[in-house]
């Protein structure tokens, strides 16, 4: 009786595990469409956001455009968790009848997921009338293999340094011009109820401009092998002189992450005096910083560091003065493989991608993919050392395992050791032989 | 010789007993004074939640933590409850819970209905699979989880995510309920077949109230799993208007986390998810403590 | 007396069964193992096929899964890594089931011996932290242990422990698993203790009068009278906790958000999610699975061997 009914179980679950087969197999990205002017089904589509840094503002411009321009057909946007955002693109992206459309993926995870066929190429022609050479490049990258194109630049937010100008015209500093100097200002500023540079041990976003300013790498490609580059002696340097930063510094825990700095550098709403003199943060940090005031709706809101007596920024300056090559935060687009309107998501990146968005986005901070339209954002203080950060930035390996890397949280572990005060080079001998094999995506 | 009428009788006497033998014992006023210490320490992160609740965040911030409610005010539980997403997944959390305890009990039930009422072939293996099953870890399957209900059209559905929850909540339940119907004695339901009622018009009038109380203790249980379950709704559930309140929650706290976070709307937040299984709870209490009594002793 | 009803079945559940059509208990079971089936019969299969696959985030976008054998299981046994985590979770699971069913089992007795309006004040707060779900209690925990604004370190400071202000409980892996520890038992004992106390109310008040007028001292009567009585109850909740505090996940993780040291602190749990979700390797995560449900019914074994007995008497 038992056993009869264990078979039909298991004869049911392998035509679904077939039928599940079938539908994962013609994953392969090949014939783009490029024209948006052919007849296309009007249909629903779905865009996945992460996190809230795209605005109400600018999605309810994506919905109203795209509705106006694809007639019949409507855009649903999905916000998700950053922190859950591979699990879900994970199961969702191959799965035809609910895959989104098109998705947000983090700069650092464009790589593996457009190694692993979760993407619909980007025809060239498509990528010139989208921009072309004029999108960041270093995004591109991130999400291409060889000549192809599969995810393109969404925003970048360059990170860049915020300081309390009261404190630290009180203690006499003036706004250093190398990252020695930098160091040892924050290190002066810093007291026990304060740091001088508010910096979470295991935050290694960054954390990893040290390395960049000391010109050191990450992770090479050797042939065709990704090979963790810790040990190399300028990736050394950078951390050691990262570590000594940390331990002059900053007051808070090894284990803290880059989390919301600004809850030390604003005036603490209760009274009192704000725990950070420095803060290192993406340049849409600046809505969440400032004096409580009022807002049209009756909520109290930081206003933007309106007092520059108070508030002001400067570019983390690099090792021979000029301005540091700091990692650039952001993300990546791409159409889902699976998507059952190809069309209707190419012409939402066709709005995106316009000048009108691009400029939206350069307006509210986020650096906006198309380097052309940088310049909306350079009118102001804030938009010129976004730029001029941005300018000098790099990112992370693109690395088929990179994702891997960050899934296991293997550089959180890194820095908050060497924040711990452990010994660099050891520690960066041992983190290259964990890492090398997972860039390459070896665990199966 | 019922189990079950001699258990509700038994659930009052030590306190009658009590009162009987009023000898003041010093050992007992030392005994009653550290249950109340426990019972203080057990209450304080139940309390904490629901003061901050009710306290402003700028308060909360303080160095010097306040103990009492001195700064009472609503606006925290508002803002929660204002918020579009809350609503919503109150909605769906409830629907994916009343399916689930339904379909758990009646199952479940019927399950511990055979295997402690008859002895026949399999029923050995039914009941260490059962229990052998909840032993597999669930952060393994979420990818065939996910497969599955995909290919039946069934993500970001109530009944999707309940049939997840019912498969997981079984094992669990039919054990506690093959308790109960093994303290039931057949001869009451027979000596009622021979005043005449059929059957399954016996088991209606006399089994089942008698296995009430053990329906609740399960209904408890699962009601806590399936209200509490996080991980599989996250991947089965990936849509924002399918979110049920614990996905919803930890959204909640993580885009709190990106301004700094407010403690006092978090707490708020927490309050409100908490409150509706209190209210369960004590619509159900008394009944539950008979369930656990007779449920727990013949395990 | 009620567990006497269970054993006294014998030849009564012969005539029962002589009397019904033998087909009943299997319709009855239908509905159970028809949604044991679908909600986990593919999961499980998959989980089988998976783990002697290399099955990674290719062939999760359709690239097809190549059959290796045992490989993924070599090398999880092989890997230092996880016999390290084995080794935690075994560990932080047994003292929190023996811990949580101590305590549960103390509050118990308590409450038998208090004054009734102790023992409702108590069962109400049991309840109450009972009722709090998982993501809201550990919320309210990580925030009691905050570094810089929880309870915690503030009442330390107070009684004059000034080392402790700003103390980083989640920042070592052994204060970490304390306060995991402390969430973990505080949301299971009211469970255990409830039940236990439950059982408790099953021995009858004239059976410990007699004992008394026998003379028997209040330890002999615990040990000899009232624990052999309620040793079923703390059997099945002892065998319930080990399986429950295995699996801990979401405890671990929504603690570990808070900021602490990730791969020092996984248990078997996270560190299948990890392996899977984070580093997209499925098929060791599904040989680590595998390996864990057999763990478990390692560890259970004892106590399933001694519930099993009990079925049958």
């Amino acid at each position: 009786m038992r056993r009869t009914r264990t078979i039909v179980a298991a004869a049911s679950t392998i035509t679904l595990a077939l039928t599940l087969a079938a539908c994962g197999s013609d994953g392969d990205p090949t014939d783009s469409e490029a024209n948006g002017s052919a007849e296309v089904e009007p249909a629903d589509i779905t865009l996945w956001l992460n996190g809230s840094d795209t605005n109400e503002d600018l999605r309810t411009y994506l919905i109203d455009t795209f509705a106006a321009e694809n007639e019949g057909s409507t855009l649903s946007i999905e916000e998700q968790d950053w922190s859950d955002v591979v699990p879900k693109l994970t199961t969702a992206l191959p799965d035809a009848a609910n895959t989104p459309d098109v998705v947000e993926i983090g700069n650092t995870q464009a790589a593996t997921f457009t190694y692993a066929g979760a993407f619909r190429e980007i025809s060239p022609e498509l990528y010139e009338e989208l921009g072309g050479d004029n999108l960041l490049p270093s995004f591109v990258e991130a999400g291409a293999v060889d000549d192809k194109k599969f995810a393109l630049p969404y925003y970048f937010g360059s990170r860049y340094m915020f300081y309390r100008a009261d404190i630290w015209e009180e203690a006499g500093i003036e706004v250093p011009t190398t990252l020695e100097e930098f160091g040892d200002a924050v290190a002066e500023l810093r007291t026990d109820d304060r740091s001088g540079f508010a910096l979470g041990g295991q935050d290694w976003r960054n954390g990893i401009s040290w390395v960049f300013a000391n010109g050191g790498e990450l992770a090479v490609k050797e042939g065709d092998q990704w090979v963790s580059t810790l040990s190399d002696p300028n990736t050394v340097a950078g951390l050691e002189q990262w570590q000594g930063v940390y331990e002059s510094a900053s007051n808070l825990p090894p284990t803290h992450t880059d989390e919301a700095y600004w809850d030390y550098f604003n005036d603490p709403e209760e009274g009192g005096e704000p725990e950070a003199a420095t803060i290192m943060a993406p340049s849409w940090a600046r809505w969440s910083i400032g004096d409580l005031v009022e807002n049209d709706e009756g909520d109290m809101v930081r206003d933007g560091m309106v007092d520059d007596s108070t508030y002001d920024i400067f570019a983390l300056p690099g090792v021979d003065g000029g301005v540091a090559p700091v990692f650039a935060g952001g993300s990546n687009l791409a159409v889902s493989a699976q998507s059952q309107h190809p069309e209707l998501a190419e012409n939402l990146l066709r709005i995106i991608y316009s000048e009108e968005y691009q400029t939206m986005l350069a307006e509210v901070g986020l650096g906006p993919a198309n380097t052309e339209h940088t310049s909306v954002m350079a009118t102001d203080k804030f938009g010129e050392t976004a730029v001029a950060a941005a300018e000098a930035s790099q990112l992370t390996p693109a690395a088929p395992g990179w994702a891997a890397v960050e899934g296991a949280s293997v550089y959180e572990e890194l820095f908050q050791k060497i924040a711990e005060g452990g010994d660099v080079t050891e520690i960066a001998a041992e983190y290259d032989e964990k890492i090398t094999p997972m860039l390459n995506g070896q665990a199966g | 010789m019922s189990a079950v009428l001699t258990d509700t009788a038994t659930v009052t006497p030590p306190g009658r007993v009590l009162l009987r033998r009023q000898r003041v014992r010093p050992g007992k006023v030392l005994l009653s004074v550290l249950g109340l210490v426990l019972a203080l320490v057990w209450v304080f992160p139940v309390y904490w939640m629901m003061l901050s609740a009710v306290t402003p965040d700028a308060i909360l911030g303080s160095v010097t933590p306040s103990f009492l409610p001195w700064n009472f005010t609503l606006s925290n539980l508002e803002s929660v409850l204002t918020d579009s997403g809350f609503l919503n997944a109150l909605g769906m959390s409830l629907m994916v819970t009343g399916l689930t305890i339904v379909l758990v009990l009646a199952f479940a039930f019927f399950a511990a209905l055979a295997i402690s009422r008859w002895r026949f072939r399999g029923r050995k293996s039914f009941i260490l699979t059962v229990l052998f099953i909840q032993m597999l870890p669930a952060e393994g399957l979420f990818i065939a989880q996910y497969q599955m209900m995909s290919s039946l059209g069934l993500l970001n559905q109530v009944i999707g995510i309940s049939a997840l929850y019912v498969a997981m909540l079984i094992p669990f339940t039919v054990w506690m309920l093959r308790g109960f119907v093994a303290g039931v004695p057949i001869e009451l339901e027979e000596a009622a077949m021979v005043d005449g009622l059929s059957r399954p018009r016996a088991f209606l009038r006399i089994t089942f109230p008698l296995l009430a109380p053990g329906l609740i203790a399960s209904g408890v249980y699962a009601f806590l799993q399936a209200w509490n379950e996080f991980t599989t709704a996250l991947v089965i559930l990936p849509a924002e208007s399918a979110q049920t309140l614990p996905i919803w929650l930890r959204s909640f706290l993580s885009a709190s986390a990106n301004r700094g976070i407010n403690w006092a709307e978090v707490m708020a937040a927490s309050t409100l998810i908490a409150v509706p299984v209190i209210v369960f709870f004590l619509f159900v209490q008394g009944r539950m403590t008979s369930g656990l009594v007779s449920g727990a002793v013949k395990g | 007396m009620a567990t006497t009803t269970t054993k006294s079945v014998g030849p009564d559940d012969i005539a029962i069964r002589r009397r019904r059509k033998p087909a009943t208990p299997y319709i009855l079971l239908i509905p159970a193992v028809a949604a044991l089936l679908i909600g986990l019969g593919y999961p499980v299969y998959w989980q089988v096929v998976t783990s002697l696959q290399e099955y990674g985030l290719l062939q999760q976008f359709g690239a097809p899964p190549v059959f290796v054998g045992l490989d993924n299981f070599a090398r999880v046994f092989t890997d230092s890594e996880v016999w390290f985590v084995v080794a935690k979770s075994v560990a932080f699971c047994l003292v929190n089931a023996a811990l949580t069913v101590g305590i549960g089992l103390g509050l118990a007795v308590l409450m038998r011996a208090v004054h009734s309006w102790v023992r409702i004040t108590m069962q109400i707060t049991l309840l109450l932290a009972w009722a709090t779900p998982l993501v809201a209690a550990v919320t309210v925990f990580r925030w009691l242990f905050d570094y810089r604004t929880g309870v915690v370190n503030w009442l330390l400071v107070q009684v004059g422990a000034d080392g402790m202000g700003g103390y980083n409980w989640l920042g070592q892996a052994w204060t970490f698993f304390l306060v995991a520890s402390f969430v973990v038992i505080w949301m299971s004992v009211p469970f255990v203790a409830m039940s236990i106390y439950a059982g408790l109310t099953q021995v009858s008040e004239e059976v410990l009068e007699a004992a008394r007028i026998d003379g028997a001292g209040p330890r002999q009567i615990l040990w000899q009278i009232i624990m052999p009585l309620v040793r079923p109850v703390i059997a099945i909740v002892l065998l319930l906790q080990i399986i429950w505090d295995l699996r801990v996940f979401a405890q671990i993780r929504l603690l570990q958000d808070a900021g602490a040291p990730i791969s020092e602190t996984n248990l078997l749990g996270n560190y299948i999610y990890q392996l899977g979700m984070g580093q997209q390797s499925f098929g060791g995560a599904a040989a680590v699975s595998l390996f864990v449900l057999v763990l478990t019914m390692v560890l259970s074994g004892p106590y399933v061997r001694y519930l099993m007995k009990e079925d049958a008497a």
